[in-house]
């Protein structure tokens, strides 16, 4: 049993990193709905390279430095150009989920590397997660910087007439969602699941970007429904350790993503919605005009 | 009018030179000169399109200009931003509100500051701002959200927002154009100290003649770009202001009282709807319209109008209460049957809400004909005939525009204005809710809409007249129901209401109130 | 941004000549198979021998042209499935999902009328094939249906909600084919069973009757968008959606019905790739390869820009260009995923060219400072 809370908390960083990453740049007001392309390209990044040179610290740079990249390439088109965020972000995921089942299929395979030690039997990922989202709510709420970047994602106009840069803080704000993205990813291929397959996340990317809207983008919420959900999809791959027998393991593999709909149509009532209304960044995905 | 202020003739605090600025399409600044004093209130005056925005955006940092120069205390200053101004010492009052509002009074005014760096120690910051309050004389509550404060003060917080960071120099945007008239005279009142005592030199940005003469001490007209006119206040006369404004001289119609209505078009009882945060948006609100009447509905924004306009065209849902139109209840009833039934809707919002800017100006006619039968045979939309009716609206109603076909985005403010109403108009309807018709809009096209309107009510359509000109509803309707926190003051005659009395009303006292007083 | 003496921004524009997108999307494909030489050269391959390959395969060989006909037929589908939703604004990236559950609801009318083998058919063929067709294009309409209500009713994002169905329904197939599951084929090989003879879809000249399907749904579009009023209220909310509103469109209805019409279209393109190919006619173990493919129909959908009749040709290019890559990957030594690829750098490409589309480089040449002398009293006004 502890065995399996300890895989779920391991889980549960790949959907933490990226999630937190992504509730970073969307408190700056920008949108990265191309996720799990980012994942994708550091997961198969870091995977290659730790793999041709054997070791996991470039493994990892080369993860954080794709998924910086290609988050700043999101931010060039949606801040920079003003364009539509969505289509900027569903680009980049396609873009990603093509050129690594491309790139990644001649590594296709297990990683060849030894396994990261636990700490104590816990993942270093979890506990190097559990710093960071204390460092983000710390960085958001008890900092100017931090309060710059909420008032650049509430009202840009406000902050630029404050004489904050609405672009530098949304650029670094995305570019930090990109490498964070970029570690989630290289954590899956390094650490959680070091075997190379095409699509590997196979959807988790947009399940993390689901548990920034139900975080109401509080980081600590967000570690929480991390968690939850890590628990969930463990069980998932492995029913039988609670419901032995019940019902055939591809129906179990549904369930996460079945979970995920009805808690997304709960948290648009109108009783939830007041609530969550006041907590979205009120400039979310609206591309900033100086005028 | 002020006192003349006699002061030494001392250099001048703030100028600019030549400066000039294009946007796409547009000059919007040509070959500029101003000139500003030391501790004076300096009024720029100009029509919607003058170019004072843009101007006053250059001195702000907003906008680069493409020629000219700025100087301060004599000496060359380039702004690059908000925050190169900032630090010279100019801050400036938008008129749109530029505050975060859910975010904190005392979060809003630390925000960006330079001194207040790393970690945020707001109870650390919270004296200090406490102590400038006090020492300009306002009060409001530092830990209060924004969103929970009324218009007034959300101006005033914006004010020591710019004071905190060290301004000598306040720009001013429009600040007059959401408060009621007493809060108009809190502002003026609260400006002309921060001149004598503080030393503050204010830059008042305003096409509002009466602001002008009340408050400033001198004033620059801005035309088309242009400065028209250098003037001191005390020499000036509203006539010779406007003259130029607008280069020549402008008589308002006004309209007809006609006592010969028809029946009740329109009965709203009791109804109460509730805005989309949930609070109480309009509150047992009840008049009745008959037809060949208009009733103006005068109110500064947020105070319900918005809602009363949408859950009369079916676009919000009432709590309670009825709407009857055409003696049948249409509280239920959807857009489109209203479309259908008569009702006609030009919306405040014409860009957003009204129109379809990358339609062309035929497919944005087909935004209230795509129901209609007359334009839809055997499926399919006729095309030709949408384009027929589009080229009679541009013709009767002068709007400007190289073809039918042209995108609306292309149209200026005043002609999509025209466009849209004559849209609306064209349909006929018997009851025509009109929601700030002429926001935004220079005078020529301001004049043109009003008479529209009156045209409308002359063909016995009734209409709703929600504006925030005094001047305008006094001139146009023919009953008065000022609005306040979601309630009539009272629906009065015409006769019955002047501007003292509306005004009032408008800042929440009732008909017996005002006339206790 | 500067550069020197002058002063290069992007400026949005204002008028657009009408051949700009065909200018656009003939750039944008075109560039994408320039970036694609460059991994053809990383895999040491002479390119005049790549492109020979592929394109000599997939339009002038017969078999490699029934196949991208074949191919074609399927993105068309998928690509209207994209589109619909997507000219009023909606994301419908449920594509794979609503595919496969086509393809289960087809497979679904042989399995309860127990025709599974060959001899008992108790109604006729024709009968059953277009019940078929129906529960498959059903299925999709309900799958994308319920994304379209829960965006409508709730404001759920519709991106979150296709991609969690898109898993859903690849796993509910996993379930129906493989390990005892009720479609499963007897042979047991991970697979669905195989439709008897007498349901396969009738052919014309070689292709099967969904390419009357998918040509006709091109024109039924065309017509739709540019000519009737539902058409007009499609585009006007998606352009505004507020404005749209004003004019008495009404939400619910419309997102509803254009996720339908979408998620049809998807399910009838999973028919016709599971029980209309020659030489399929079952869900095969690789499903999961066709609902990829889908994703084919966004870019088409994206670089037609919501033409219905523009993204013709533009399926048939990609079906043509995916299908000889996977066969010039074989022939000539490629790493697998070279469709893959050239999907993702399609997408790339679209978005640089959907820049240009909508702006123009300016040059501006930057004005020396004015070198005037210090300020000195104004003329008085």
């Amino acid at each position: 049993m502890w065995e399996l809370l300890a895989r779920s908390l391991e889980a549960s960083t790949i959907f933490l990193f990226a999630a937190l990453g992504e509730l970073i740049n969307q408190r700056a007001g920008v949108l990265n709905v191309g996720l799990e392309g980012l994942m994708l390209f550091g997961g198969t990044a870091a995977f290659i390279t730790a793999q041709a040179t054997g070791s996991y610290p470039l493994g990892f740079l080369a993860g954080l430095a794709i998924g910086g990249l290609l988050g700043l390439a999101h931010g060039f088109f949606s801040i920079t150009l003003r364009g539509d965020q969505v289509v900027s972000g569903m680009g980049l995921w396609i873009l990603s989920f093509g050129l690594t089942t491309y790139l990644g299929n001649p590594h296709t395979g297990p990683l060849g590397l030894a396994r990261i030690t636990n700490f104590f039997g816990l993942s270093p990922f979890f506990v190097l997660g559990v710093v960071l989202v204390g460092i983000t709510w710390f960085l958001l709420f008890r900092t100017t910087q931090g309060l710059a970047i909420r008032s650049v994602g509430e009202n840009p106009a406000a902050a630029e007439a404050s004489g904050i840069s609405v672009t530098a803080v949304r650029y670094a704000c995305v570019l930090c969602g990109g490498v964070l993205a970029g570690l989630s990813g290289a954590a899956y291929t390094l650490s959680y699941n070091p075997v190379w397959n095409y699509n590997f996340l196979m959807g988790w990317g947009f399940v993390s970007l689901a548990l920034v809207f139900f975080s109401m983008w509080n980081p600590w919420i967000l570690l929480a429904g991390a968690s939850l959900f890590g628990i969930m999809w463990q069980l998932s791959l492995s029913p039988e350790l609670v419901l032995p027998g019940v019902l055939s393991r591809y129906v179990w593999r549904m369930v996460p993503f079945a979970i995920t709909i009805p808690i997304l149509s709960v948290i648009s009532t109108p009783w939830f919605r007041r609530r969550w209304g006041l907590a979205r960044p009120e400039a979310l995905g609206r591309p900033y005009e100086k005028s | 009018m002020p006192k003349t202020l006699h002061l030494p003739p001392a250099d001048p605090i703030l100028v600019a030179r030549a400066l000039t600025k294009r946007f796409p399409g547009v000059l919007a600044l040509d070959h500029v000169d101003v000139e500003f004093q030391e501790r004076e209130i300096h009024a720029i005056l100009g029509q919607n399109g003058a170019g004072k925005t843009t101007l006053m955006n250059i001195l702000f940092g907003l906008v680069q200009p493409d020629e000219g120069a700025l100087f301060l205390r004599g000496q060359q200053v380039e702004f690059r931003s908000p925050h190169d101004a900032l630090a010279h010492g100019i801050g400036m009052v938008h008129q749109t509100r530029r505050l975060v509002s859910a975010h904190t009074v005392l979060e809003n005014i630390v925000l960006g500051h330079p001194r207040v760096r790393g970690f945020l120690n707001l109870r650390s910051v919270a004296p200090e701002v406490e102590g400038l309050c006090n020492k300009y004389g306002f009060t409001v509550d530092l830990a209060a959200r924004v969103w929970q404060l009324p218009e007034g003060e959300r101006q005033w917080v914006e004010i020591l927002k710019a004071l905190y960071r060290g301004a000598q120099v306040l720009i001013l945007d429009e600040p007059t154009s959401a408060l009621t008239p007493p809060e108009v005279k809190t502002l003026l009142a609260g400006l002309q100290a921060l001149v004598r005592d503080q030393g503050v030199t204010i830059l008042l940005v305003t096409h509002k003649l009466p602001i002008v003469l009340a408050a400033s001490h001198r004033v620059t007209v801005l035309r088309s770009g242009k400065v028209v006119a250098r003037v001191r206040t005390g020499e000036a006369t509203e006539e010779m202001l406007v003259r130029h404004m607008i280069g020549r001289d402008i008589v308002a119609r006004t309209g007809k009282r006609s006592i010969e209505a028809g029946p009740p078009l329109l009965q709203v009882d009791h109804l109460s709807v509730v805005n989309d945060k949930g609070q109480p948006a309009l509150q047992d609100v009840s008049f009745s319209l008959r037809e060949g009447e208009i009733l103006g509905v005068a109110g500064v924004t947020g105070n319900g109008q918005d809602e009363l306009a949408q859950v009369l065209a079916g676009l919000r849902d009432a709590v309670s209460g009825t709407v009857r139109f055409k003696d049948r209840d249409v509280t239920r009833l959807s857009p489109l049957a209203r479309w259908r039934m008569g009702m006609g809707y030009v919306p405040a919002e014409r860009v957003e809400v009204a129109s379809i800017a990358a339609f062309s100006l035929v497919e944005n006619t087909a935004l209230n004909y795509h129901f209609d039968p007359a334009f839809a045979r055997r499926g399919l939309l006729d095309d030709a005939g949408l384009e027929q009716l589009t080229r009679n609206i541009i013709s009767c109603y002068e709007v400007k525009t190289p073809t039918a076909r042209t995108r609306a985005q292309h149209l200026s403010g005043g002609n999509l204005q025209k466009l849209i109403l004559g849209r609306v108009l064209s349909r006929k309807p018997r009851l025509l809710i009109a929601h700030l018709p002429t926001q935004g809009l220079d005078v020529e096209a301001a004049a043109f809409v009003r008479a529209a309107l009156l045209d409308a009510k002359a063909d016995g359509a009734a209409i709703l007249l929600i504006s925030e000109d005094l001047d305008e509803i006094l001139s146009l309707a023919d009953w008065v129901a000022p609005i306040y926190e979601g309630r009539f003051g009272g629906v009065l005659p015409r006769a019955e209401a002047d501007i003292e009395t509306i005004g009032a009303m408008m800042a929440g006292l009732s008909a017996k109130e005002v006339r206790a007083q | 941004m500067r550069l020197g003496r002058y002063d290069v921004t992007l400026e949005p524009r204002t008028t657009r000549p009408a051949f700009y997108s065909a200018l656009t999307a003939v750039g944008a494909i075109l560039l994408a198979l320039a970036l694609a030489s460059v991994l053809f050269l990383s895999a040491q391959t002479p390119l005049l021998d790549a492109y020979r390959a592929i394109f000599s395969y997939a339009f002038f060989n017969p078999n490699g042209l029934l196949a991208t006909i074949h191919r074609s037929i399927y993105l068309l589908l998928c690509t209207y499935a994209f589109l619909v939703p997507l000219r009023a604004g909606l994301w419908n990236i449920g594509l794979p999902g609503q595919v496969y559950a086509g393809g289960i609801a087809a497979f679904a009318i042989p399995f309860v009328f127990r025709t599974q083998e060959s001899q008992t058919l108790s109604l006729p063929p024709v009968f059953l094939i277009l019940l078929m067709v129906a529960s498959a294009a059903a299925a999709g309409a309900v799958v994308g249906g319920f994304a379209g209500v829960l965006r409508a009713r709730f404001q759920v994002n519709e991106i979150l909600v296709t991609m969690m169905l898109n898993s859903i329904l690849f796993w509910l197939v996993a379930y129906m084919i493989k390990e005892g599951g009720p479609f499963m084929s007897p042979r047991g090989e991970g697979e669905s069973f195989a439709l008897p003879p007498p349901l396969h879809a009738p052919l014309l000249w070689g292709v099967p009757f969904t390419a009357v399907l998918a040509l006709g749904a091109a024109v039924f579009l065309d017509i739709l968008f540019a000519k009737t009023p539902l058409g007009y209220r499609i585009r006007a909310f998606g352009q505004n959606p507020a404005a749209a509103r004003y004019g008495g469109i009404i939400p619910l209805a419309l997102s509803l019905f254009v996720f339908l019409l979408g998620g049809g279209f998807a399910g009838l393109a999973g028919y016709h790739y599971f029980a209309a190919l020659p030489g399929v006619y079952k869900i095969s173990g690789n499903y999961g390869y066709f609902g990829d493919l889908s994703f084919y129909g966004i870019i088409s959908a994206l670089i037609a820009r919501g033409s219905s009749l523009g993204a013709v040709p533009i399926a048939v290019l990609f079906a043509g260009l995916s299908l000889g890559a996977r066969f010039a990957q074989g022939q000539l030594r490629l790493p697998f995923g070279v469709d893959y690829a050239l999907l993702g750098l399609l997408m790339m490409t679209f978005v640089a060219s959907h820049v240009l589309y909508q702006f123009r480089v300016a040059w501006r040449r930057v004005p020396s400072p004015t070198l005037r002398p210090a300020p000195t009293q104004l003329p008085p006004g």
